[in-house]
Formats: C-alpha cells, structure tokens, sequence
C-alpha cells in the first residue's frame, strides 16, 4: 500500500528543502510541481514520492500550516505559485516547541552605494585605481570559470626530465629480445608490456626511478643497432617512416597508465553537487542530469545536403577542404562554392568556429562575414612534434616557416548564454595525422555552449565522431542519426529524391 | 603503432591556469637541436651588424608624426625598405596612423611592412590596406609573439567582453613590390624564421618590441634602410636605439637623427645595387651563408 499520510515531523525535511531551494519557485524550474517532486526526491533521504503522491503531501503540509503554500494551475499543469515562509516558520516552530525568533535583515545596500561614492571621491585615487577596477572579470566570468576547472575530465602528468630514469627505463622497457619474443611483426611493446617490464625488473632500479616511472611522462631513447648517438635527434621523430633503419634517434613516450575509473567517480560527484546547486547559468538547466546524446553523422556532400534538415546549432566548427592549389585525397571545394553555402540556415545565434591556413585566412574571414558573424577571435593552434617541441625547419610557409595554424572564431548574435573567457586562445598540442586538427578545441567549445548545446561539425572524418556532436561531411563512413527530428526529415528528403 | 596518452594542455589550463605554451620545450631556444641553422642565424646576424648605420632616433611629437615623415618624403625623397609601425601596447591608434603616413612614397619597392594590431583591429586593418591602399601591401605573414607568463610585462590586458583569454600580439608582414622567394636570394631569404615567437625569460628589460621580431625582419630582408614608427608615447621607460634602424617616435632614447648625414651612412656602409635606375642598399651576404640557407626545391 502506498503512503497517504505524513506525520507533523514528516514534513519538516519538506520546509528546510524549501528554505534550502527557495529557487524552485523561479524558472527554469516556475514551481512546476512534477519539477519540484524530483529535486525534492534527491534531497530527503526517504522512499521517493510519486507526483500523485507528492500532491497528497502537500496537501496535507497545508492542512497543518494554514496554506501556506500557493497553487496555480496552467497549461504546464499544477505549480506552487507563492511560499508563505511566515507560516513555515511557524509550523517549524510548532512541531520542534522552539519559540520563533523575528529577525529583520538589514539592508546592506546603502552601505554599498556610500562607499562606492566615497571611493570616486576620494582625490588620491589614480587613474589606473579605476581602470584597475574596471578591468575585473565579472562574477559570472570568475564562477563559470570555477565550474569548468571542477570538471576538467583527465589527469596530467607532469615530463621527467632527468635523462638517467630514461636511459634506466628504455634498457628495461625497450629490450630486444623481450620484444621480438611476444610479438615478431611490432617494433614496440605496448604500454601495458612496459608495465609489466618495469614490475618484473624492479629489483635492477631505484625505488626512486620506479615511483617516478609511474607518475611522470618519460621518453625513451630508443636505441638501436644501427642508431648514431653524435646525429643527435631525427627530425622526424615518432613520425619517421624509415625508424628501422633511421640512424637519427627516436624515442618511445612511456605514460603512465591512468585509472579512468577513479576520475569518473570523481566527475560524477562534481556533477551531482552542481546538480544539486543547480549551478547552471549558460548551460541548459538539466545539464548534469541528462545523458550526452551519442554522436551522430551524415555522410552527404555537404553542398548538396538541405541545411534544414539539420537544424539549429549553437556551436560549428569547420575545417573547410580550401582550395590551397593542392591534390588532396578528398577533392576540394572552390572557394566560391564554401562562400555560397547557406550556413545562415545553421544558426540563429552562437559561435563559428573555422580553420584556415596561410593563404585561406583572408577568403575564411571573409567567409564568416558573408555568413553574418564577426569575428570575435583568432585562435592559435601551437604544433608540436613528439618531444614538445615547436616546428621550425622544413619550408612549412612561402617566406617564413610556420609553426602554428589558425582558427577563425566568429560569433553571430549576442547570446547571453555563452560562457566566455575559460580557455586561452592558445591550443599547444601534438601534430597528428595531416590536416587532423587537434581534439582540444571540442572540450574548449563544450565549455562554452556546455555539453548538451546543438554542435555540428561540417567536412568532418570518422575521428571527429563523438557523443554530443552531429560530423556531416563526405568523409564519415555511413549515416546514424538519433534525434527523432532530424531523421524524420532527413526521410522525407531521401524519399523525395 | 603504440597508443600514446597525451596530455591536455588546454584542460589543464583550465584547471590550473598554467598557460599551455610553458610545455613548449623549446621555447626558450627555438633552433635547439639544429646546429646548421644556428650557425646561418649568427652569419646572417654579423652581415646586418657589418652593413649596419648607427642607431639612430627621431624623437617628434605625436602631433608632428605624419608632418615631419611627408618633410622626409618631399624635401630628401627618403625611402625605407623595411618599415615597421607600432608595438606591443594598447590603444596605440596605429590604424589612424596607417590612414595619414604617406606610406607608398615612403616604402620602397619591393619593400616590407610591419604592422603590429591585435585580434580586435584585424578587420579595419584589411578594409585600411585594402581602400586607403590599394591592395598594394600584400599580407604575407601573421606573426605572433607569446609573453609567457602572466607577469610579463608584455602578457596582454584582458578584455572580458572576448571569447577567449588572450595572449597574442599580431605582427602582419605585408609586401609590396615584386620579390621571388627562389630567384631573388640578394633580397629576400626566406624561411630562415618561423611565425611564432616567444617572449625569452632573459629578456629583463622593457622594450616595445621584442629583439627577436626585428631580427625576423633582418633575416628575411637583406635591404639596409629599416625605419619603426611608434607614434604614441607609451609612458613606460624610452624607446631603446637599435643598430641599422632609425626609430621615429615621441619618447625615444635619443635625437639624433638627420635626413642627410643617414644618406650619407647609408652611402658608405650599404652595398649598393643599381636596378632599373633604381638604387638599392643592400646587406651584402657571404658563400657560407648561400649554402645554408633554406632554399626552395630544385634549387
């Protein structure tokens, strides 16, 4: 049988969720009683309420508190429409046999107004005092950068430096005959072989060495019969396709397994205290309550595919096939036929995020104003090689080399959603595969729009598949749509054709 | 091959706020690990310094700016082959400057711009180089210098109406005229920098413009006459000389600048090349440094 009655005690974790979240009678959540009923449920430890249930409770909290709470009826159904804390108060005082004490909260605000008067008064403020003040980040600037740093999804190791623990670990790790042994046809043993290399041999090093093997990012010098110590370092590094035979050296990144496990954990705790404090501004409301869309792609040559088909977006990031007078695998688009693409269609407002290389940055910043964006700013993408170092030999520009790519940002409308001034509009990461950009720009872009916003990614590859993200281009392999939306109308397009 | 776990700079930015470009390992030595190279840099620096006027200042108003460079350009036909307007500061108004100097009397050609702006004034840049010139700077590079560390002097002011924190300073080069980057080795070598630069922890000394950014545009340019315009004072310590420049502005070091002894310099100290009776004054370049420098295939 299900519960139909509370006692007086009962409904006392009801009044201190109500001082607690006096926040439910405002949007997003309007008091709407099926909203109320979960947040309540979470937060008092006892059986959850059904709604039908949680209406009868409420029911009978009024009966003993003389109303004090509200209804509203609407198109939204049943909603709590004004809390009387007076009464709250009271009955709280009732059921403990505490007397209620009055307080009055004294209004700070004056206080606040004088003293700022009296600072602009003042003669010996300078100049740069005020500037000084002015150039403070805002609160919602300072608070959503705190978010962000509680959620940062993975752990960073820091590189040992010291070039004994790498000589020490690359003759355990990196041992001929060991290798060849497990598998002929692979040059190197996995990082889980290293492992059990450096527990089997533990006895042959430091505990200093061992600890730090675990802890730290090392790089293996790699040496072979045939490598020449006085050449120094291959410029090709980890990239080198002649490795077996190259007399330059190499080497091998051993890192130190993670426990994903643990950092998950981690994470779900953040999220449900941010959940719980419903600390959402700039993200949807149900932000860390909502499962991540699994990713989506379409394999359609993005000139001919109906952008309505799609939708809205907040978020698109582009690396555009530019006409740059090169034969690439995947044919190019002209110049004016990117210009003529009705990215309009894309998006009411949010941002646009857009690669361009030497001799495309002109015809992509003029691209995002056609499109009706301005651009907001440029971000630079560092290359790295193997040892984090930056490139700088090898012709890589016309009349200088080039170490960095450029990544056009342009934002279209004012959305007072976005959060803003997280990240650095510098991205300092490893080359990979050619024209593969780096991974860092999906988590920078998710903390803007936040994880659950609408982002499309135009002329991607299957590796720029991910949850929470729609790739269209004619590079991914297939089509898998999930939103019921899109696929109904993507239906209704096939079959007309 | 092998999985590799790479770390997440810009995550861990976020959490820590230690800036991505401090794991840059070379940073501080961009050449590390290429002996070659090094040794055509300090060729090439000997040649500059050989071929070098003295370091010359012009200290003028900001007021008189555009006055006294339209004097150099009617009265002595002064040209310069490498000019660079601005530095790293904010609010300079270099644009307004771009739109009043009389810059293709004062360029020759071919010749090299400078201009350093940042990411807010991109586009009003293009729109001045475009009208107010004609389209006859060509943008052919976008430099940026990295402070790198949040202390530096340098490190930008944060404006938090933008997406992104900054940490940037734009320099574009443009280029007017004709230069081939595979025929023309008197003038141009090319590819001997690269496109980013940052800010070296030696360098304790406040100046407006990094010693590596003009040493860009003394490695690609071999020409001698290089003029940098910082048309506003900065209020911070004066504007440091530098040999084989001349710098125009309102709080440089010293005035001792003259249109007719710098020709005379110019004169004795620079290879002369005579092109279509056109002079040029050139840095003269060595065998050693043509046989390492970076040269196009085929070559």
């Amino acid at each position: 049988m299900t519960k139909d009655f509370w006692h007086a005690e009962e409904y006392m974790i009801f009044i201190e969720f109500l001082k607690t979240y006096d926040s439910v009678l405002r949007d997003p959540r309007g008091g709407k009683l099926q909203n109320v009923v979960i947040l309540f449920n979470t937060y008092s430890d006892q059986p959850p309420l059904t709604l039908e249930q949680f209406e009868l409770y409420l029911d009978g909290f009024n009966s003993i508190s003389d109303n004090a709470i509200e209804f509203k009826k609407d198109v939204w159904g049943q909603r709590i429409h004004f809390v009387d804390t007076d009464k709250l108060e009271l009955v709280k005082a009732r059921v403990s046999g505490v007397a209620t004490k009055w307080t009055v909260k004294k209004v700070e605000l004056e206080d606040n107004l004088s003293n700022l008067i009296e600072f602009l008064d003042t003669e010996d403020n300078s100049y740069e005092e005020i500037i000084n003040l002015i150039n403070q980040p805002t609160a919602k600037i300072v608070l959503s950068k705190t978010r962000s740093k509680l959620m940062v999804p993975q752990p960073f190791f820091e590189v040992c430096t010291d070039p004994q623990h790498c000589k020490v670990l690359s003759r355990v790790c990196l041992s001929r005959t060991e290798i060849s042994s497990n598998n002929p046809k692979q040059i190197f043993p996995s990082i889980d072989e290293c492992y059990i290399s450096i527990d089997n041999n533990r006895h042959l090093f430091s505990k200093g060495i061992y600890g730090c093997s675990k802890s730290k990012i090392h790089h293996l010098p790699i040496i072979n019969t045939h490598t020449e110590l006085n050449l120094g370092d291959c410029s090709y590094l980890d990239t080198c396709h002649k490795m077996k035979s190259c007399r330059y050296l190499h080497y091998f990144t051993l890192s130190p397994s993670i426990t994903p496990i643990d950092r998950a954990e981690e994470l779900q705790k953040v999220r449900k205290a941010l959940y719980e404090q419903e600390f959402t501004l700039g993200y949807c409301f149900s932000e860390f309550c909502k499962e991540i869309l699994p990713p989506q792609w379409i394999n359609c040559d993005v000139r001919k595919l109906p952008f309505k088909v799609l939708g809205k977006f907040s978020a698109i990031v582009s690396d555009p096939a530019w006409d740059i007078h090169m034969s690439l695998p995947y044919g190019t688009c002209s110049d004016a036929e990117l210009m003529e693409l009705p990215m309009h269609e894309l998006q009411d407002e949010g941002i646009m995020l857009l690669w361009v290389t030497g001799r495309s940055i002109e015809i992509g910043r003029k691209a995002l104003r056609k499109w009706g964006y301005t651009i907001k700013d440029e971000v630079i993408w560092i290359k790295l090689n193997q040892l984090k170092r930056t490139i700088v030999t090898g012709r890589t520009g016309h009349w200088l080399n080039h170490s960095k790519e450029h990544l056009l940002v342009g934002l279209k409308g004012n959305p007072s959603w976005i959060n803003n001034m997280i990240d650095i509009n510098t991205i300092v990461s490893n080359t990979r595969e050619t024209s593969r950009k780096p991974d860092e720009v999906y988590d920078m872009v998710e903390r803007i729009v936040g994880v659950h916003a609408r982002k499309l990614e135009i002329f991607g590859r299957d590796h720029n598949i991910r949850p929470g993200w729609m790739t269209i281009g004619n590079q991914v392999t297939g089509t898998s749509i999930v939103e019921e939306e899109v696929l109904y109308k993507y239906h209704e397009i096939n079959n007309i054709n | 091959m092998f999985k590799k776990i790479e770390n997440n700079f810009a995550n861990h930015y976020v959490e820590t706020q230690e800036l991505p470009s401090g794991f840059v390992t070379n940073s501080s030595d961009l050449i590390k690990g290429y002996p070659k190279l090094q040794t055509l840099k300090e060729l090439k620096a000997k040649q500059t310094e050989k071929y070098a006027v003295k370091a010359l200042g012009c200290r003028v108003k900001t007021r008189d700016l555009v006055q006294t460079v339209n004097r150099w350009t009617e009265e002595f036909k002064l040209q310069f082959d490498v000019i660079m307007i601005g530095c790293m500061a904010n609010n300079q108004r270099v644009l307004k400057f771009l739109k009043e100097l009389p810059l293709l009397k004062l360029c020759s050609k071919p010749g090299f711009l400078f201009i350093w702006t940042t990411v807010d004034e991109i586009e009003s840049l293009t729109t001045i180089l475009n009208q107010n010139y004609g389209k006859k700077f060509r943008r052919s590079e976008e430099l940026v210098f990295l402070p790198v560390n949040k202390n530096s002097i340098f490190y930008p002011q944060q404006d938090y109406s933008r997406l992104f924190e900054n940490q940037q300073w734009n320099c574009w080069m443009c280029i007017t005229g004709t230069v081939r980057r595979s025929n023309d080795q008197h003038l141009i070598h090319c590819n001997i920098d690269t496109d980013l630069q940052f800010e070296n922890e030696s360098l304790v000394s406040y100046n407006a413009v990094p010693n590596s950014v003009y040493k860009i545009a003394e490695n690609f340019s071999n020409f001698n006459r290089r003029l940098h315009i910082i048309p506003y004072e900065l209020g911070k310590t004066p504007i440091k000389l530098r040999h084989g420049w001349v710098i125009l502005s309102p709080d440089v070091l010293l005035n001792n600048f003259n249109p007719l002894d710098y020709e005379t310099q110019l004169q004795s100290k620079s290879l002369i090349n005579y092109k279509n009776n056109q002079v040029q004054y050139l840095v003269g370049q060595t065998k050693e440094i043509e046989d390492l420098r970076p040269k196009s295939p085929g070559k």
